[in-house]
C-alpha cells in the first residue's frame, strides 16, 4: 500500500516534469519556425542566445537578474492558483510595491541597513493590500477576480504614470520618475556592477518558505483543501473567503517584493514603466512550474536565460526580444493541454508505424 | 457646456463605442453556448495586427479586415480547442490564447516592419461624410452630422447586432445555443450536438472580437499601434455581464464604456491630467463588475460539458 501510493506520487511527479519538459521544448521549437518564418536562422538564433546567457559570466549574472522578478511573480500566481484564484492583477500589483518602496525609500530617513529591509516590506506591504483589496472585490461583490485584476492593473499603472509624471516628479528630469532612494535603502549588489542584487536570495527563500507553508502548515493545509474542493472544505470549517483574502494578499505580496527589488536593486526610484508585463510573464512561470513553488525557482531560471540571451542578441543583432514572450505564451497553451502536442505526434507516429507495416506486409506478399 | 461639445461628445462617444460593441456581441454567443468568453483581449489583439498586415500588403482595407477577421477566429479556435476539446478550465485556456495573442501581435510588429512602437500607416476606412456617395447622410438636422462622422463600421456593427439577437431569440439555432448554455447535459439527452454549439459560440466570438480589433487600426487609427487593445477584450466580457448576454442590451451597456472613453479626448485642452481621463473607463467597468455581478450570472450550465 504505502509502497504504492510511493510509486504513484513519483510518476505523477515525473509526468508534471515531463509534461513541462514536452511543453517547452514544443514552445521552443514553435518560436524558433516563427522566428524563421521571419527571416531568421533558427539555429542560429537559438545558439546566440544560449551563448549569450550562458557563454559569459556577465550573461549569467543577467540570467539570474532577469530571472529575479519573474520568480516573484510566477511565486504570486502558483500562490493564487492552489485556493483557485487566477491572479491577473499581478502587473498591478508590482507597480503598487515598486511606488511604495521607492518613496519609502526616498523620503524617510532611516539607519542603514534598517531603511532597505523597511523600504522592501512597505513595498511588499503594498502589493499585499492591493491584492487582498482583489480578494474582498471578490468575496464581497462576487467579482470575478480576472477582470477586477486586470482593470486594477490599468488603473494602478495610469495612476502611478499619473504621480510620477506630475506631483512626485522631480524637478528638471526629462522622463516620468520619482526622486532617487537613500542609498541606505539600495540593495546590496551581489555582483559589482551589475543587476543582481540580493533580492535574488529573497525570492528563492521565499520559494522555499511558500512551499514550507503549503506543505507542513495548517493554513497552506486550508488553503489546498479550498482549491480542491471550496464546498467541502466549508462543510468541514474552512472559511473559503478567508482562505481567498488570505492567498491573494501573499500573492499580492510576493508581486509588490518583485517591484521592491526592481526599485530599489535596479533602478533606485520609481520609474514610469518599471515593469513591462513583468506580473503576466508570472503566469508562464507558474505553469511551467506545475504550479509547485520549488519549480517555480527553476522556471524561473530558464526563463531569465532565455530572455537574458534575447537582450544579449538583440543588443548586437536586430533578432526580436519579443519571441520570448510568444515562447513563454506557448508554453502556458501546452502545459494546459499537452494532448495538443502529444496527439498530433501519435497521429504521425501511427501513420509512419502504418505505413511500414504496410509496406512490409506489401514486401511480405512478393 | 456649449451644444458644439455635447455634439462632440456623443459623436466620439458612439465611435469609440463601436469595438467593444462588436466584441461584447461576440461575448455573448461564447457565454450563451456556455463557454466563459475569455480570450477576446488575444483575440481583438489579433485581429488589429492582422488588419494592418493584410491592408500594408495588398493596399486594401477590405483584405485588412479579412485577414484580421481570420487570425482572431484561429486564436478562437485554439481558444476552443483547449477548453472544449482538452477542458481546460476556460479562464486559463482564455488567458493563454489572451497572453499568445498581444505577445504575437508585438512581435510581428518588429518581425514585419522592424518596428517598436506603431507600424506604418496604411489605407484606412475614413469617416462617411468624406464620401461623396454618403453626402445625402450629411443633410439630416443633427443626426446627419453624428451619423456622418461615423464609418461603415458603426453601421455594420448595428446589423450585426439585430442579427444576433434575431439569431439568440427568434431561430431554433439560437434556442439549442442557449439550451446547450443552461444545461448542456439535457441538450444532449434531445439530440443536440452541444460540442458543435459550443465550437460555434466561440467562433462568432472570434469573429466578431476579430471585427473590433480590425475597426482599431483600420478605423480608430491607420495603423497599430503597440498594447492596441489596452484591456477592451475585458471590458466587452464585463460589459456584456452587464447586458445579461443579450446582443442589444449589450450594445447599449457599451455605450457607457465609449462615453468613458471619449472624455479624455473631450477634455484634452483642459487642465487635467490625461493620466486620470485615461482611467476613466476602467474605474467605470469595475464598478460595473462590482455592482452587477451578485445580480446577473450568465448561464446555469457556464463550463459544463455534457458528459459531466
Amino acid at each position: 500500500m504505502n509502497g504504492n501510493t510511493g510509486k504513484s506520487k513519483l510518476s505523477g511527479r515525473f509526468s508534471i516534469f515531463s509534461r513541462s519538459a514536452a511543453a517547452l521544448l514544443a514552445a521552443l521549437l514553435i518560436g524558433g519556425v516563427i522566428i524563421t518564418l521571419g527571416g531568421y536562422s533558427f539555429v542560429d538564433v537559438y545558439a546566440a542566445i544560449f551563448k549569450g546567457s550562458l557563454g559569459s559570466s556577465r550573461g549569467i549574472v543577467l540570467s539570474l537578474a532577469t530571472a529575479t522578478p519573474i520568480m516573484f511573480t510566477g511565486l504570486g500566481f502558483a500562490i493564487g492558483i492552489k485556493v483557485g484564484i487566477v491572479n491577473t492583477g499581478l502587473e498591478g500589483q508590482l507597480y503598487m510595491g515598486a511606488l511604495v518602496s521607492a518613496l519609502v525609500g526616498a523620503y524617510i530617513p532611516m539607519p542603514a541597513g534598517v531603511h532597505v529591509v523597511v523600504s522592501m516590506l512597505a513595498g511588499a506591504v503594498a502589493g499585499g493590500l492591493a491584492g487582498t483589496l482583489m480578494g474582498w472585490f471578490r468575496v464581497q461583490f462576487g467579482a470575478p477576480e480576472v477582470i477586477t485584476g486586470i482593470m486594477m492593473n490599468s488603473i494602478i499603472t495610469l495612476f502611478t504614470s499619473y504621480l510620477s509624471n506630475d506631483p512626485l516628479k522631480p524637478p528638471n528630469v526629462g522622463s516620468a520618475q520619482t526622486i532617487q532612494i537613500k542609498e541606505t535603502a539600495e540593495l546590496i549588489k551581489l555582483v559589482p556592477k551589475s543587476q543582481l542584487t540580493t533580492a535574488f536570495i529573497v525570492a528563492i527563500v521565499m520559494c522555499i518558505l511558500v512551499y514550507w507553508m503549503q506543505r507542513k502548515t495548517v493554513w497552506g493545509y486550508k488553503m489546498t483543501a479550498v482549491g480542491l474542493n471550496p464546498r467541502a472544505s466549508m462543510v468541514a470549517g474552512i472559511s473559503s473567503s478567508r482562505m481567498y483574502l488570505l492567498a491573494l494578499a501573499l500573492s499580492g505580496a510576493m508581486a509588490g517584493l518583485a517591484g521592491s527589488g526592481l526599485a530599489l536593486g535596479i533602478f533606485k526610484r520609481f520609474i514610469e514603466s518599471v515593469s513591462n508585463g513583468l506580473g503576466f510573464q508570472g503566469i508562464p512561470v507558474s505553469a511551467l512550474a506545475g504550479h509547485n513553488p520549488l519549480g517555480v525557482i527553476v522556471s524561473a531560471l530558464l526563463f531569465g536565460v532565455l530572455k537574458a540571451g534575447a537582450t544579449m542578441v538583440n543588443q548586437s543583432t536586430s533578432i526580436p526580444y519579443e519571441f520570448v514572450d510568444v515562447v513563454q505564451a506557448l508554453v502556458v497553451v501546452f502545459v494546459a493541454a499537452p494532448a495538443i502536442i502529444t496527439e498530433p505526434v501519435r497521429f504521425i507516429y501511427r501513420k509512419i508505424a502504418d505505413r511500414g507495416t504496410a509496406s512490409g506486409s506489401a514486401a511480405g506478399a512478393k | 457646456m456649449t451644444y458644439d461639445m455635447v455634439i462632440s461628445i456623443i459623436t466620439s462617444t458612439l465611435r469609440l463605442s463601436v469595438p467593444v460593441m462588436m466584441a461584447t456581441v461576440g461575448c455573448s454567443f461564447s457565454t450563451q453556448g456556455g463557454v466563459t468568453a475569455f480570450g477576446c483581449e488575444g483575440m481583438m489583439a489579433a485581429g488589429a495586427i492582422f488588419a494592418t498586415i493584410g491592408a500594408y500588403f495588398s493596399g486594401n482595407k477590405w483584405v485588412g479586415i479579412l485577414a484580421g477577421v481570420a487570425a482572431a477566429m484561429l486564436i478562437s479556435c485554439i481558444h476552443g480547442v483547449l477548453h472544449i476539446k482538452y477542458r481546460v478550465n476556460a479562464t486559463l485556456s482564455g488567458m493563454s490564447v489572451n497572453l499568445l495573442g498581444t505577445a504575437m501581435a508585438t512581435l510581428l510588429l518588429k518581425l514585419v516592419w522592424q518596428e517598436e512602437g506603431f507600424s506604418p500607416p496604411t489605407e484606412a476606412f475614413t469617416k462617411l461624410a468624406a464620401n461623396p456617395a454618403f453626402q445625402w447622410l450629411t443633410k439630416i438636422p443633427v443626426a446627419g452630422y453624428i451619423l456622418g462622422e461615423q464609418s461603415v463600421y458603426f453601421f455594420f456593427c448595428i446589423i450585426m447586432i439585430v442579427i444576433s439577437w434575431m439569431f439568440m431569440y427568434k431561430t431554433a439555432y439560437g434556442l439549442r445555443l442557449r439550451m446547450v448554455g443552461e444545461n448542456p447535459v439535457a441538450a444532449n439527452t434531445v439530440g443536440i450536438n452541444t460540442v458543435r454549439y459550443k465550437y460555434f459560440g466561440v467562433l462568432v466570438c472570434g469573429f466578431m472580437a476579430g471585427l473590433g480589433g480590425t475597426f482599431l487600426s483600420l478605423v480608430g487609427m491607420n495603423r497599430y499601434t503597440i498594447d492596441m487593445t489596452a484591456g477592451r477584450g475585458y471590458v466587452a466580457m464585463v460589459i456584456n455581464n452587464l447586458g445579461a448576454s443579450n446582443p442589444i442590451g449589450s450594445a447599449l451597456a457599451s455605450i457607457f464604456f465609449g462615453f468613458f472613453d471619449c472624455l479624455q479626448f473631450v477634455f484634452q485642452g483642459v487642465n487635467t491630467p490625461a493620466q486620470l481621463l485615461m482611467m476613466m473607463p476602467y474605474v467605470f467597468t469595475l464598478l460595473i463588475c462590482l455592482a452587477n455581478t451578485k445580480r446577473s450570472r450568465g448561464p446555469a450550465g457556464m463550463g459544463k460539458f455534457y458528459d459531466d
